[in-house]
């Protein structure tokens, strides 16, 4: 609606202030008339539900682990055994220190996101902790980087324990 | 500034030139009634349409197996999924609505006539890209009405002579209406319109070179025309602002009136309906088709009934200028067929017996004959008014028009 | 051309008249959360046996102020995200009624006369003279009378039985349409706000002719 662009010089005052104001409810309107189309594009509802994944842990045993998807990216769930939890508390990790304690909420359970901090590859369980086959890096049972380019260690999401064998992963 | 950038714009691209040969010079009638608002709000309808259309597209699947758990997944789960998609179906509606009114406006006022038959011919032809369009798109959600409508409109192929039946199974890519032909659709589905900007934009170069006709059907004279901008651009958006009023009524509160119930049932491929009716836009067509016994005649006779407007320039024989306002035997007629198209409409809607039949082929004869007689109650028609006297209006406009206006006016029909 | 807009009003008229064609008992659907959640259970008890509401998943009933509680019992230990499935399969369905049971989640807009049809249908039991049962409405039904309405004698049975199909076509009519209360709520605003333009947008239209006299 160009409706600036009018001469008004022998109109006077009152519907240049009219076209003005007729512009700006117009462009309002033309404004809010966007706001559905680019709603649409957000995740929708059956996305958003997928924001939390209730995992059940009973049946994982000492030393397993399972991989669950949460919001489409894999989650590891490992069950350390005494010997790993121990390991793990030893140190504070390679070039991202950090202390195994902040990194779980049990000891008993470390539950990482499984993509790589260095290119969202999935890495791989092998011996004491994971390796990265994309370029190499290794992390290890807390998840946190101990060779390689991964300049970060695994991400921990937000979960919170609902039972004793019953964890659920997001926020709600 | 702003001016500095339209000068740079301007050495290398006549853009205001253009704006003033097409917009704030351009000269129209005056005496433009309402009736001459319907093309642009068609142009508007054309571009909610798309907008609607592509938002649509990022959500739905063109796959049998999904389309309609995507359409009722657009419906239920996308943020204001229900708004696009209601959007785009009354829309749809409104498209044909706006259309039909310019058509009529155009045959009542005798838009069609000399020197504007090319203008009326591209607009016959977005009149088929756009019944196209639509019926394509019907397919898309993948209701028992869109299945089988498909697949009725599908088997029209078959009266084509020699290979009837091998271009029906051409055009679905498949032995009955399947994933082929859904697929299909869909991406002609979303070429079409893309068409019918093209035809719009040749639709506009023939309407800016011989300009709009008017209600009193005979060229003005230069004094009685005004600039487009601002005046019909005022009057325009006015009109918007109502038919928007008219459009948002039927998508937030009825939307549902303009979506037949059967479509709300998946496909089912082994299973019709009781009662299949197309979408109220068709149903002359439809009934026209339903009234020829014969297969092949049906189907003749539905597509001539969508060309005969086309004919209207060569059937239309008086020379009294001017449209129904003037020629009250035409006038008559008009309305005659207005009512004729209402009958056969209702002839379509309903399921057919006997009688409805017959009432179908009568209104189809009259239908037909109301173009096919129309040469010789034209030129009936502009004896007896010749012999009644003009009318003194008409005599007035016959007075103010330029003599060499006139000469050419009369050389042409001649 | 204004007998081509009478025309065109007729033809409103007439075209609305039509759609109005059976004999369909009126039903007045219920919008507010407890007839819905009445008519959830009722579903519950008497109709998911068999149909599936397969668009519909439990997240959508807490999402319209269903109970928490009551959902949590209806799901039991299906994930909040589950669809509202049949407890009968699709193939054992066929073999007990020789058709399978439509779905459910868009009954209410899939017939001619939408929730009417569907209530009417549900009160249009009756036992024959020669002792079968029959319906008026849709007479090759295979359901049997679930609401036990062509046994029903007295009147206050009657309405207890009628209360609880309108609990049901409630809960149908919303889950047909669950953005229906939004759409309309939407709808005002917008004819509010279309009035306030189209009455600026006539005045520009004068005040610009205007200039012209």
């Amino acid at each position: 609606m160009k409706k600036e662009t009018l001469s008004v010089g022998d109109c006077g005052d009152r519907r240049n202030f009219l076209i003005k104001l007729t512009s700006v409810v117009g462009g309002a309107g033309v404004a809010a008339t966007c706001v559905p189309f680019v709603a649409s594009m957000n995740p929708s509802s059956d996305v958003l539900a997928k924001a939390e994944a209730e995992v059940d842990l009973s049946g994982i045993t000492p030393g397993a682990m399972r991989t669950v998807a949460w919001q489409g990216k894999p989650v590891f769930i490992l069950r350390r055994t005494p010997e790993q939890i121990k390991a793990a508390g030893a140190s504070d990790g390679g070039s991202d220190p950090e202390p195994d304690s902040k990194r779980v909420q049990n000891p008993e359970w470390l539950v990482v996101i499984g993509v790589c901090t260095h290119m969202g590859c999935v890495p791989n369980k092998e011996g004491p902790g994971w390796v990265c086959h994309c370029h190499g890096s290794q992390f290890d049972d807390s998840g946190r980087v101990t060779r390689g380019p991964a300049p970060k260690n695994l991400e921990v999401p937000p979960y919170r324990f609902v039972a004793g064998n019953k964890i659920v992963i997001g926020k709600a | 500034m702003p001016g500095r950038i339209i000068k740079w714009i301007d050495q290398r691209f006549p853009l205001t030139s253009f704006v003033e040969h097409e917009l704030t010079s351009y000269p129209t009638p005056r005496n433009l009634s309402y009736w001459w608002n319907f093309g642009f709000l068609a142009g508007f309808v054309l571009v909610l349409q798309i907008a609607t259309g592509i938002f649509l597209a990022m959500h739905y699947k063109a796959d049998t197996a999904l389309s309609f758990d995507s359409i009722q997944h657009i419906m239920r789960d996308v943020n204001y999924g229900w708004l696009l998609r209601y959007m785009h179906s009354t829309g749809a509606s409104a498209f044909f609505l706006v259309i039909f009114i310019h058509m009529a406006r155009t045959l009542y006022y005798g838009s069609f006539r000399t020197p504007r038959e090319l203008l009326w011919w591209t607009g016959q032809g977005l009149l088929l890209l756009l019944m196209a369009t639509a019926f394509m798109g019907y397919l898309l959600p993948w209701g028992q009405m869109s299945f089988w409508g498909a697949t009725v409109i599908t088997n029209l192929f078959r009266a084509t002579p020699f290979f009837g039946d091998q271009v029906v199974v051409w055009l679905r890519g498949d032995y009955t209406v399947g994933d082929a032909t859904l697929s299909r659709f869909f991406a002609l589905h979303y070429l079409f319109p893309f068409l019918i900007i093209g035809a719009v934009a040749v639709h506009m170069v023939a309407l800016h070179s011989v300009k709009s006709s008017n209600p009193s059907g005979i060229n003005l004279a230069d004094k009685d025309n005004i600039p487009f901008h601002p005046y019909f651009t005022a009057k325009d958006f006015y009109g918007l602002g109502v038919f928007l009023i008219v459009f948002s009524i039927f998508v937030f509160f009825m939307p549902d009136s303009l979506i037949e119930p059967a479509n709300n049932i998946p496909a089912n491929p082994m299973q019709t309906p009781n009662h299949i009716v197309p979408e109220w836009y068709f149903l002359p067509f439809y009934a026209i088709l339903r009234s020829v016994p014969n297969m092949v005649g049906g189907v003749v006779a539905m597509g001539l009934s969508v060309m005969m407007f086309s004919f209207m320039p060569f059937l239309d024989r008086s020379r009294i200028p001017g449209g129904a306002h003037f020629r009250p035997i035409y006038r008559v007629q008009f309305y005659l067929f207005l009512l004729d198209m209402l009958v056969l409409g209702y002839v379509g809607y309903i399921p057919p017996t006997n009688q409805t039949l017959l009432i179908g082929q009568v209104a189809t004869l009259c239908y037909f004959g109301s173009f096919f007689l129309h040469p010789f109650i034209s030129k009936a028609e502009e004896r007896w008014m010749r012999a009644r006297g003009l009318p003194p209006e008409l005599l007035a406009l016959f007075e103010k028009r330029p003599p060499r206006e006139k000469l050419t006016r009369e050389g042409e029909a001649a | 051309m204004k007998t081509f807009m009478a025309l065109l009003v007729l033809c409103c008229i007439a075209s609305s008249a039509l759609a109005s064609e059976a004999k369909l008992e009126t039903v007045k659907v219920g919008i507010d959360v407890r007839t819905v959640e009445r008519g959830v259970d009722a579903v519950m008890n008497a109709c998911r046996p068999c149909h599936s509401m397969k668009y519909i998943k439990y997240r959508d009933l807490v999402g319209f102020g269903i109970d928490k509680q009551k959902v949590d019992t209806w799901r039991g230990d299906q994930p909040l995200d589950a669809a509202l499935l049949a407890q009968m399969s699709e193939s054992d369905a066929m073999q007990a009624y020789g058709k399978a049971p439509p779905d459910l989640s868009l009954m209410a807009k899939a017939r001619d006369g939408g929730a009417n049809y569907v209530y009417s249908y549900m009160m249009g039991y009756y036992v024959t003279p020669e002792g079968m049962p029959g319906n008026h409405i849709y007479p090759e039904t295979k359901m049997p009378d679930i609401l036990g309405i062509s046994a029903a004698t007295e009147a206050a049975q009657r309405t207890e039985i009628q209360g609880k199909a309108r609990d049901i076509i409630s809960f149908l009519a919303w889950a047909a349409d669950p953005h229906e209360q939004e759409r309309h709520r939407l709808g005002y605003y917008v004819l509010g706000y279309l009035f306030v333009l189209t009455f600026l947008l006539y005045l520009v239209k004068k005040q610009i002719w205007s200039r012209l006299k």
